[in-house]
């Protein structure tokens, strides 16, 4: 038997192989449906050293299959929401024959219920430019200024709360930018926003 | 000595200053005037100001050190009279008190009328913007797939806005769903409406 490390990049288009059914079917030592329904959800998110452990111990395997199992059901979880398999058909048909029927329903069932909530994560997790998560604005009336010392002209003050869904390594994820417009800037963008709105309609309607 | 534009104590300079400028002629004094207004309407042109300045002075045989202290103290009274609101008639009066004559009094009060609208707007377009967004710029599109899922539908709206940052620009690049841009036009025509109230 050759021995496979566990790498920490999976691909998640990936093909499950004849290995990957034979590590799923470790599965039929859970001792309850709840026990396996864990150990899918658990290894959707990835590998990691705790939840090898724990799967070990809860299946009476070795730290090394359970390795194995923790890889093969992340791949098929990331399958089934890359080809967006949603219908218990679609995902039975990855399974081969000879696979065990009633794990095979099972495994199913419990990929079809959290499959809609790991593709809203997928999607709010991908990468992204910061995304914009609060807006505030004030509006003042400037009085006076060392150039005239009586004067009365508003000025908005808009402060943008960012957060970056995947921020380098020792930065920051939430940032804010405070900007000051004049009222011809505000105008301005405000006829911008308004053209990106026309084209959204346009873009809806079809 | 009781002045509009100007409530503290004025150097000494500036009362002889103000006579020596009675001894130009009319021709002369016009010159002046102008040369002093094209400088107050571009104030970042120093060193043309500075140059007319010394050609007036070799035109007409002065020198061109005493000409532009000279015009120091001229400039006090349009830069006190911007900061101050005043009107033509009130720098009038504070220059026939200064002691100017009354047709060089008229003359350059007549041309503070006419540049004073100019003037105020460069003054209130200088005043401390804190932050100041110079441009936004934006890009909408259709998200097709990702590494996660292969085909997704999903409208993303980019928005780069150019911040002034002191002397230099700074970039700030975010995305917005659908909900968030409606969020944001919906909040900036209610800073717009605020806005709308002080005008």
């Amino acid at each position: 038997m050759t021995r496979r490390r566990l790498t920490s990049h999976v691909n998640m288009a990936a093909a499950l192989s004849s290995e990957d059914f034979n590590n799923l079917q470790l599965l039929l030592k859970a001792p309850s449906k709840d026990a396996v329904r864990d150990v899918c959800v658990q290894s959707h998110k990835g590998p990691s050293r705790q939840l090898t452990e724990n799967m070990a111990s809860t299946l009476s395997i070795p730290a090394t299959q359970a390795a194995q199992l923790v890889r093969s059901l992340h791949v098929l979880s990331h399958h089934v929401i890359f080809h967006n398999l949603s219908s218990p058909e679609q995902i039975l048909a990855v399974f081969p024959e000879s696979f065990h029927s009633s794990l095979k329903n099972l495994i199913t069932k419990i990929l079809l219920e959290n499959s809609p909530t790991w593709r809203t994560e997928a999607v709010s997790d991908q990468v992204s430019l910061p995304q914009l998560k609060d807006l505030n604005w004030r509006v003042d009336l400037v009085t006076g200024s060392d150039s005239i010392s009586r004067m009365s002209v508003p000025t908005c003050l808009v402060q943008l709360k960012m957060e970056d869904p995947c921020p380098s390594a020792g930065g920051e994820s939430v940032s804010t930018v405070t900007v000051e417009l004049s009222r011809e800037s505000l105008d301005t963008i405000l006829d911008g926003l308004g053209r990106i709105r026309d084209q959204l309609s346009v873009v809806a309607g079809k | 000595m009781q002045l509009h534009f100007n409530k503290d104590v004025l150097p000494d300079s500036v009362s002889s200053d103000f006579q020596n400028l009675n001894k130009l002629n009319e021709q002369q004094f016009h010159r002046l005037v102008e040369i002093l207004f094209r400088f107050l309407l571009e104030p970042k042109e120093t060193e043309r100001f500075m140059q007319q300045l010394s050609e007036f002075a070799a035109e007409h045989g002065m020198s061109s050190g005493p000409l532009r202290s000279l015009m120091k103290s001229v400039l006090l009274v349009p830069q006190g009279a911007l900061k101050k609101n005043l009107t033509a008639e009130q720098i009038k009066e504070d220059l026939l008190t200064l002691g100017l004559n009354d047709d060089k009094a008229a003359h350059f009060s007549q041309q503070w009328a006419e540049h004073q609208a100019a003037l105020c707007r460069l003054a209130l377009g200088q005043t401390l913007m804190v932050n100041q967004l110079l441009d936004m710029e934006w890009k909408f599109g259709v998200t097709v797939g990702t590494s996660e899922i292969q085909k997704v539908g999903n409208i993303f709206l980019q928005l780069k806005l150019v911040v002034r940052k002191g002397n230099s620009t700074e970039n700030v690049y975010m995305e917005l769903t659908l909900p968030q841009f409606y969020n944001f036009l919906h909040e900036m025509e209610r800073a717009k409406a605020s806005m709308e109230c002080f005008s």
